[in-house]
């Protein structure tokens, strides 16, 4: 292999490693809005978008952008219908707070792990639910948003193993190489 | 130092982004509140491409709901069916009584030359997909623009009202549910008994299963099991359809739906629409004064010369000529004097 393939194969790998969270935010959201309801509407939807958020934010926040996570947050608002820029918004809004306590987060393990991105959740959901309280100046039923954040952090669990394991495969060893 | 100052340069580059994009969330939800529909384009292009996908899926799903629903179901069926039972034999009766009125209401109408119903199109449509979210509620159907699905039509199951088309593609609507935030109904309730009076109210969602009563009126009484239906105000919505039965809630007033939008499979979008009113037109035989048996009123005069001063308040007006002809004693019944209420 000449120096040339070389550098083109490297120039690919830096851009499947630079695409790779923002597909995976992505492909969460169509696929945590996708119109389909199970058990009769009462398990509300996780915010799959969320979860790869999180992670590459701890991970490799030169990864994981303000634009990328605001670029997921569009989506989850075209997506999931309700009053534009909700989730960006409050995705954004996590995303700060995440970056400026990295060190908190990241230092943690197993079900700290957990209630770490709980912590993260519930600023989304909180962000989101105040929002739309002063969008339609009235305080909609707690319910469903406390559902949808009890959902999301069970899902974190296998989610965080999924995006651990690509991050693994194919973004940590082809990064660590530049 | 000079490590310090780069540590402050790149905690700035690091730390501008994310101002500007927070700043662009904030102008975004703003943007949103100016202008609701920022994203309908994007949203229904992306529903219309995922169409054939939802159809596909919606049946195995069904099936799973159904299944899981079912199983519960098991341990009350014997019970279930008896009060089926019972209430299928009352529903007989009042099912002739509704036809022996039917007949009285459509005799009424003849004799009085009543003004027929405005036909309704209806659109049957298959629900492919439904969405439960925090802050929507809502189900889409395989009808869109291409079967002249509007937004802002009824959407009907057979046991009642279950929405609102919110927006319409080619191929796929969106049905905001009248459970939902953002839906206003304009509704009629009818007394249990039929001895009170018909009251008008709003019936405005808040993401629970029964949606408010806000009646226009201060002081009003509500009944449990008074019947709710469209009242048709604002001409968007045919009257009459049925949606509820009030229940109390404390203080408010709330509707048990008779639709169950988590159930529904083919549902039926109403295209109403009220006809433009007609004014008669104003040829000098068909004016007010002359269907009275009056004479008609002679042309204008010209006016003279001189304009007159305009009248203070409070001065008489000048008499006006009278036309031609015998006036009836209806006729010469005075109008109100300027001044008569001092």
């Amino acid at each position: 292999m000449g120096a040339q393939d070389r550098a083109r194969l490297m120039m690919g790998a830096r851009l499947l490693s630079a695409l790779l969270p923002v597909t995976c935010g992505l492909l969460g959201v169509l696929i945590s809005n996708l119109p389909v309801t199970l058990f009769g509407g009462l398990v509300p939807p996780p915010l799959l978008g969320f979860i790869p958020i999180y992670f590459w934010c701890l991970v490799r926040p030169d990864l994981m952008t303000p634009a990328v996570a605001f670029a997921i947050g569009i989506l989850q608002d075209v997506m999931s219908g309700g009053p534009p820029g909700i989730w960006t918004l409050s995705f954004v809004v996590a995303y700060a707070v995440i970056q400026r306590q990295r060190d908190a987060f990241a230092g943690l393990a197993g079900v700290a792990a957990v209630l770490g991105f709980a912590t993260a959740a519930l600023i989304v959901c909180a962000t989101a639910y105040f929002t739309t309280a002063v969008y339609y100046w009235h305080m909609s039923p707690l319910g469903p948003i406390v559902g949808e954040l009890a959902i999301t952090v069970l899902f974190y669990i296998p989610g965080a193993f999924v995006i651990g394991s690509l991050h693994r495969q194919l973004v940590g060893p082809l990064r660590s190489d530049f | 130092m000079s490590n310090n100052s780069w540590k402050i340069a790149r905690r700035s580059n690091a730390q501008l982004p994310l101002v500007i994009v927070l700043a662009l969330a904030v102008v975004l939800v703003l943007l949103g509140k100016a202008q609701s529909g920022l994203f309908d384009r994007a949203r229904m292009r992306i529903t219309d491409w995922m169409a054939p996908t939802l159809e596909s899926v919606h049946a195995p799903i069904q099936a799973f709901n159904r299944w899981v629903a079912s199983a519960d179901e098991l341990f009350v069926v014997y019970r279930e069916n008896l009060e089926l039972k019972d209430e299928n034999a009352r529903l007989k009766q009042w099912r002739n009584v509704a036809v022996v009125m039917q007949d009285r209401v459509r005799h009424y109408q003849q004799m009085l030359h009543a003004v027929p119903d405005p036909d309704i199109n209806s659109v049957l449509a298959r629900v492919i997909g439904r969405a439960s979210r925090p802050f929507l509620q809502t189900m889409i159907l395989d009808a869109g623009e291409s079967r002249a699905v509007k937004p802002g039509e009824a959407v009907v199951d057979s046991r009642g009202m279950i929405g609102r088309i919110y927006l319409a593609g080619d191929h796929t609507s969106w049905v905001i549910l009248l459970t939902d935030l953002n839906s206003r109904i304009p509704v009629t309730i009818a007394s249990a008994d039929g001895k009170t009076a018909t009251l008008q109210a709003i019936m405005t969602g808040d993401n629970t299963a029964m949606p408010l009563l806000d009646t226009l009126q201060q002081v009003v009484t509500l009944h449990a099991g008074d019947q709710v239906v469209s009242s048709g105000d604002g001409g968007l919505l045919p009257p009459g359809l049925a949606i509820g039965t009030v229940v109390g809630d404390g203080d408010t007033a709330r509707v048990a739906l008779l639709a169950d939008p988590a159930s529904s499979e083919d549902v039926e979008v109403l295209g109403f629409r009220k006809p433009a009113e007609v004014l008669p037109a104003t040829t000098q035989n068909q004016l007010p004064a002359v269907a009275a048996g009056l004479p008609p009123a002679a042309p204008p005069q010209p006016a003279p010369a001189p304009a007159a001063a305009p009248a203070k308040p409070g001065t008489p007006l000048p008499q006006m000529p009278r036309p031609a002809g015998n006036v009836s004693a209806q006729a010469q019944v005075p109008g109100p004097v300027p001044g008569g209420n001092e």
